[in-house]
């Protein structure tokens, strides 16, 4: 997967080599957070590249089709490009209409805990986005006082601290077109901001309308009320 | 053919839309406030509901609830537009309709000759409760499948008559058919609330009808400017909402799919529907849930016969304060069913839904009786 897909995204960055990941990491922080955020497109492209070489051999993302990349830069070439380079259960290779390729986890794999599906899994845990990415940077050697159960990881990002997958992200798993440096931190901030595009990918259009329906509404508000007022006054 | 020639071509055909003309002759009462205008609001969000909730009918599958909902979401053009209208058109509607409910409770405006109005708007709150459950249930989030399938579990044990009824509405235990049920239910007792809207509007004329203004205004364009102004405000704030805080008030938890081997951690349902589902919560049996919920409802249809002072009687200081904190406990039995961290919650749950009834079945008749002396 991962040597597959390093090239074909080498090739499609839109973003150039001389443009590196402005730091985001200190303090860690993503641009799609706030009342006002958008996407970082180019964080967006890394995170879909790690996902797809270090995420989607267990989770599924099935929300998704590879025709949504587009809304990430991709031009329909490229992302056609990387669709096809997927094979899909039956052989073929995938296109831009068909959702992203289930992960075929055998139910016993992880000890009984499925991985779960990706897709909008940053709007069902609060504060998605750190939470991810406390999650992917959460790995520790168990403490002393900690049992570890069969088959169980520590990690510091996870409610009761045992979790059954293993640390998926190490650092240089993936290589950035941009030159961004991959490391742990990088890799983790980037799969969070590409899983919060996933589970929010309407964010950006969003808070464009939402800007210009709220000024509209804001003066045709104050409007409305002057008039009112005038009204009252004259009827006396 | 004696056609009255005075008359339209509509009116001598049709003639009960004209009874409504002359709406603007200078009848009203000069300076209502801007809260008067609330049931115009209902209307409109209701309105936006049922123009929104019929665009995404078309595309919601029941088989697959959440997946349909999220294909609206991301592939149907400007579909998560238009789920925006109808999320946060509930919300909307819901707040505009509590803040109705509380004013007319706080003017004591159910007192005669205002009955009717103030039965048709419990009404038409309790109408509110079931098609906002409905749809919660229809949005099949891993939150809602608990609460629909508590419900349905629920309601298909039970014995008797109940048991009849629930079986009827849920056909059998959760499971494949039931949002399907759901969806239908959902879509015509929305067209009940419209219904109700109606006969609401018609017994609200009536009474401005019978109400001699000092100062008549007519309504154009003394009120219209306002109700203008209202709306303008309301699609503000409803823009505010919809566009930044699209999920201000709902479970988090419910934004992923349901699945049937896991519950989540916070059970929590809308804010809208949270105060009654704190009550139900108390109670340890179906039934005992079911009664509650009623038993709060049919309080609120009881007011105009719980409230012991004569119609025109002022508001004394004492029932004022009790208005303060009948809307604190309200809140506070929203917040107690929201809360899991808090440990206490439970003990609060009880006792907010103990001075819910503790107001309206002793405090109210007590001082109302008292402040007309
Ligand atoms: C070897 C398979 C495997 C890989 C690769 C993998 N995961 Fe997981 N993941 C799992 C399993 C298994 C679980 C379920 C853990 C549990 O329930 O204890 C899980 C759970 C999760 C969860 C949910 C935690 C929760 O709160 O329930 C997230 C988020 C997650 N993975 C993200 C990722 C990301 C991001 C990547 C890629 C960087 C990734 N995973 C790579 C197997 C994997």
């Amino acid at each position: 997967m991962r040597r597959l897909f390093a090239p074909l995204l080498a090739a499609g960055l839109l973003f150039s080599a001389a443009a590196h990941a402005e730091d985001t990491l200190t303090p860690l922080h993503w641009q799609s957070q706030g009342s006002f955020g958008s996407f970082d497109k180019a964080a967006v492209q890394r995170g879909f590249l790690v996902y797809q070489s270090a995420c989607a051999s267990c989770h599924s993302a099935s929300a998704l089709h590879y025709r949504d990349l587009e809304a990430l830069g991709f031009s329909p070439e490229q992302a056609a490009g990387i669709a096809a380079s997927v094979k899909l259960a039956n052989g073929a290779p995938a296109t831009l209409d068909d959702t992203f390729k289930p992960a075929a986890v055998p139910a016993s794999a992880f000890g009984g805990a499925l991985p779960p599906d990706l897709s909008t899994i940053e709007s069902a845990r609060p504060h998605g986005l750190d939470y991810v990415y406390n999650l992917l940077t959460g790995y520790t050697a168990a403490p002393a006082s900690v049992t570890l159960l069969p088959g169980r990881f520590y990690n510091t990002g996870y409610p009761g601290q045992q979790i059954a997958m293993p640390q998926p992200l190490k650092g240089n798993d993936v290589v950035y077109a941009d030159g961004t440096a991959a490391t742990l931190p990088q890799e983790a901030s980037d799969v969070s901001a590409f899983l919060a595009w996933s589970a929010d990918p309407n964010l950006d259009e969003r808070h464009e309308i939402g800007v210009r329906a709220v000024l509209f509404l804001l003066f045709l508000s104050i409007i409305a009320i002057a008039t009112k007022r005038k009204i009252w006054r004259e009827t006396a | 053919m004696s056609t009255d020639v005075k008359k339209s071509w509509l009116a001598s055909r049709l003639p009960c839309p004209a009874k409504e003309t002359g709406n603007c002759a200078p009848t009203l009462e000069r300076g209502a406030p801007y809260l008067a205008r609330l049931p115009a609001l209902i209307t409109g969000a209701a309105l936006l509901l049922l123009a929104s909730g019929f665009v995404l009918a078309v595309y919601y599958n029941p088989d697959h609830g959440f997946a349909s909902i999220q294909f609206i979401a991301r592939n149907v053009n400007s579909g998560w537009l238009i789920q925006g209208f109808h999320a946060t058109g509930a919300t909307m509607l819901f707040a505009a309709v509590y803040l109705l409910l509380f004013r007319d409770i706080y003017r004591r405006a159910y007192t005669a000759p205002g009955e009717l109005v103030w039965l048709l708007r419990v009404k038409l709150f309790a109408l509110l409760l079931l098609v906002g459950w409905l749809g919660y249930a229809l949005s099949d989030g891993a939150v809602a499948y608990w609460s629909l399938t508590d419900a349905a579990n629920a309601a298909t044990g039970l014995g008797g008559a109940a048991g009849v009824v629930g079986r009827w509405f849920f056909g059998g235990p959760n499971g494949a058919g039931t949002l399907a049920r759901l969806e239908v239910f959902h879509a015509v007792l929305a067209l009940a609330v419209l219904g109700t809207l109606g006969a609401h509007r018609c017994a609200t004329r009536a009474l401005a009808r019978q109400a001699k203004p000092k100062h008549p205004v007519s309504c154009h364009p003394y009120y219209t400017a306002q109700t203008f102004a209202a709306f303008a405000v309301f699609a503000l704030i409803f823009a505010v909402l919809m566009f930044f805080a699209p999920h201000y008030g709902l479970n988090p938890l419910n934004r992923a799919a349901a699945d049937s081997l896991i519950i989540p951690a916070v059970l929590s349902p809308p804010w809208y529907l949270a105060p009654v589902s704190a009550v139900a919560s108390v109670f340890s049996t179906t039934l005992g849930s079911i009664f509650g919920v009623i038993a709060m409802l049919a309080v609120l249809a009881a007011l105009p016969w719980l409230d012991r002072s004569s119609p025109a009687g002022k508001r004394g200081l004492v029932y004022r304060l009790l208005m303060g904190l009948l809307l604190l406990d309200v809140i506070g039995l929203g917040w107690s069913v929201s809360d899991p961290a808090c440990t206490i919650s439970g003990s609060l749950t009880v006792f907010f839904t103990i001075w819910y009834f503790f107001h309206f079945l002793v405090l109210t008749p007590l001082v109302t009786a008292l402040e007309a002396k």
